[in-house]
């Protein structure tokens, strides 16, 4: 199964490249200097300076989920390269480390700190997405359903591990402070519990999955390319000297829609 | 997918960059542009906006947009003024201008031609060197009438009879059009009483061909080299523009064709620093409370903001008070991008809301360093039947160091003096 999305998902990306070299090549010319556009990189994806000029609460939103997912996505891949590293070099103490009780911890409480800004700015996004009449306007199928998926995987996260932690003794689980939330009160045996874990692992595994292969399809395409088309308008601006950085303080507030 | 459609796509994919394809798929559809689309705001269609737009060329490119969602793309690309406002609101920043031109050339030579208006406004252009279709030799018309009229202090000379280290370039408009001429006359007079050593090309200035670009025509490149050309042959150093869109055409279209390009400037940038240089002395107080409009292709896309507002506020007695949309979100008048030739009403209306905009703030007058946009605003006024004046910036410079070139005077005068 996992093979099978994530080749799926590889050849959706590949197709899209075959889309995308249909295209002339001249676009892309080497800027002048890099720091410049770097500068910008950093203030447009790192900082999301224009959402903030433009509205503070879509910003806020936005930033939990772009830091939240960054942060689970990049936790997950070093989680894999370190089971990689585990099975390959048994005696190797690193992976040892973090992924044994005495360094588990350290991956755990920023699992769910992450875990809890994705959550948290998901939550956020469906509400605003409800309560304003603007972003019910724009918002389409495509909205809903990727919406619903990243809640649908944070939350079965979540329970899974609260699942987890409820067979386990308590000096483990309290690095896990918001899992903990999720978990039955008791303490449970693993056999009691085996059922209910696997069933929810198999749910986890399937949106997670889902997601891998509805990602080409959908507007998450975004935090892909945005970062890398920022950089390269930039740095054509930048060449071409019309490069704009405007000084937004100055403006925040002005939007007037005109009738 | 039918075959057809898919070998349209294809060409009009080849049409653009790889980067501006890739720009179609990084869309967020938040929904920015929208809330600060000029045009959508007089015509709420989805289709306007430019995630809308980012959308059907998507998907007319892989071939899975239907007839009508085609149609109404075409539609909406040419509604558009290419002001560049939906590139400075995006998180992503897309470069929608840039897009949009590129794309309705690539339409072109997928075979899907623009509007008929447009093309025969390019036909003109490419025949007559100007969007009116009249001859070459009526170019100066407005300087000679003007020195006959006493309206200069001495004739203005001719490049090709007493070449100078300036080039006044007036464009089309400036050059024809009734209304606009005195924008001429002021500049010249202007640059004569700061003393300025310049001339004109006359009969030899030819069209900046920028709205060729603007339109999507293919010619552009070929077009824009032969200015180039011609311009290097003359060994020109400093070319003003009066005109923001020639200046745009000049200094922006053709940065990649023109290596060994010679000082570009915009007039109202060539008198900020004249005053600099204390070469221009006011003689009278013109108090006026005044707002100031940026012209899409002198702002946003040329980032050129302080400069005619610092010659606004040196004028004695002039105040100026911002609108709420300014400078990078100044709302454009709808003059730009081949808008006005297809669609007059959307400009008028658009321009109306401005013109609305100018009045919430109290302000007496409009002021621009535009011809294009003086024009697009007095369009506006109109059709708001506000009491807001409409003035080139050369109007309220000449009316405080040389009165007797105020517009009315110099059209007046033209007018008598026409054959």
């Amino acid at each position: 199964m996992v093979g099978l999305s994530l080749g799926y998902m590889a050849f959706a990306f590949f197709r899209k490249w075959l889309g995308w070299s249909r295209g002339m090549r001249e676009s892309t010319t080497a800027p002048s200097n890099y720091r410049m556009p770097s500068m910008i990189w950093v203030a447009e994806v790192l900082l999301q300076r224009q959402l903030f000029t433009l509205s503070f609460s879509r910003w806020f939103i936005h930033i939990l989920i772009f830091y939240g997912f960054l942060g689970l996505a990049l936790l997950s891949a070093a989680s894999c390269i370190l089971r990689a590293a585990g099975y390959f070099a048994m005696s190797s103490t690193l992976p040892s480390f973090y992924l044994h009780p005495e360094g588990y911890f350290f991956i755990k409480v920023w699992g769910d700190s992450f875990g809890l800004l994705l959550l948290l700015g998901l939550v956020m996004a469906g509400m605003r997405r409800l309560a304003l009449l603007q972003a019910r306007q724009i918002s389409n199928r495509m909205d809903v359903i990727l919406l619903g998926l990243l809640l649908s995987v944070t939350l079965s996260g979540f329970v899974l591990e609260g699942l987890r932690l409820a067979t386990m003794p308590a000096e483990i689980t309290r690095y896990s402070y918001v899992g903990r939330l999720f978990s039955p009160p008791g303490t449970y045996a693993l056999k009691q519990l085996q059922p209910w874990l696997t069933a929810c692992w198999m749910l986890h595994s399937l949106l997670v999955l889902t997601l891998f292969v509805y990602l080409p399809h959908s507007k998450l395409m975004h935090s892909l390319l945005a970062p890398v088309i920022i950089f390269m308008n930039a740095a054509e601006e930048h060449k071409r000297e019309d490069l704009y950085w405007p000084e937004m303080k100055k403006y925040r507030g002005t939007r007037s829609r005109q009738g | 997918m039918a075959r057809d459609e898919k070998i349209q796509g294809n060409k009009i994919a080849a049409g653009l960059t790889r980067r501006q394809l890739i720009e179609l798929n990084a869309c967020t559809r938040c929904g920015e542009c929208r809330a600060w689309c000029p045009v959508y705001a007089q015509d709420e269609r989805e289709e306007i906006t430019a995630y809308g737009k980012l959308d059907s060329l998507r998907r007319f490119i892989n071939g899975t947009l239907p007839e009508a969602g085609r149609k109404n793309f075409i539609e909406a690309l040419y509604e558009c003024s290419v002001c560049g406002q939906c590139h400075v609101v995006c998180p992503v920043r897309i470069n929608t201008h840039e897009l949009w031109e590129q794309a309705r050339m690539s339409l072109v030579n997928a075979g899907i031609p623009q509007p008929e208006v447009q093309i025969k406004q390019l036909a003109a252009i490419k025949e007559f060197n100007n969007p009116f279709g009249k001859s070459q030799n009526e170019r100066s018309y407005w300087a000679e009438a003007a020195w006959k009229a006493g309206l200069l202090k001495s004739p203005v000379p001719l490049w090709r009879e007493q070449p100078a280290p300036v080039i006044y370039f007036a464009g089309c408009l400036a050059s024809y059009e009734p209304e606009l001429q005195p924008v001429a006359v002021q500049s010249a007079r202007l640059l004569q009483e700061a003393g300025v050593d310049f001339a004109i090309l006359g009969e030899d200035e030819p069209c900046c061909v920028s709205k060729l670009r603007r339109m999507g025509d293919s010619a552009f490149r070929e077009e824009a080299r032969k200015r180039v050309d011609q311009f290097t042959r003359m060994g020109i150093d400093t070319i003003v523009a009066s005109c923001a869109g020639c200046y745009k055409g000049l200094y922006s279209d053709y940065a990649g064709l023109w290596p060994r390009a010679p000082k570009v400037v915009h007039f109202s940038q060539y008198l900020d620093q004249l005053l600099k240089e204390s070469r221009l002395h006011f003689k009278w107080k013109t108090p006026l409370l005044t707002t100031y409009h940026d012209p899409c292709h002198l702002g946003r896309h040329n980032q050129v903001y302080d400069q005619p507002r610092r010659v606004l506020r040196s004028v004695p007695g002039v105040d100026l008070v911002e609108m709420p949309r300014n400078r990078v979100f100044s709302s454009c008048c709808g003059m730009g991008g081949g808008l006005k030739t297809v669609n007059p009403e959307i400009q008028h209306k658009m321009a109306a809301a401005r013109v609305r905009e100018a009045e919430s703030t109290g302000a007496k007058a409009i002021v621009t360093p535009c011809q294009t946009c003086y024009l697009g605003l007095l369009n506006g006024a109109k059709e708001a039947r506000s009491v807001v004046n409409i003035f080139h910036l050369n109007e309220l410079l000449v009316r405080s160091i040389c009165p007797e070139v105020t517009h009315e005077s110099v059209k007046t005068a033209l007018v008598r003096a026409t054959p």
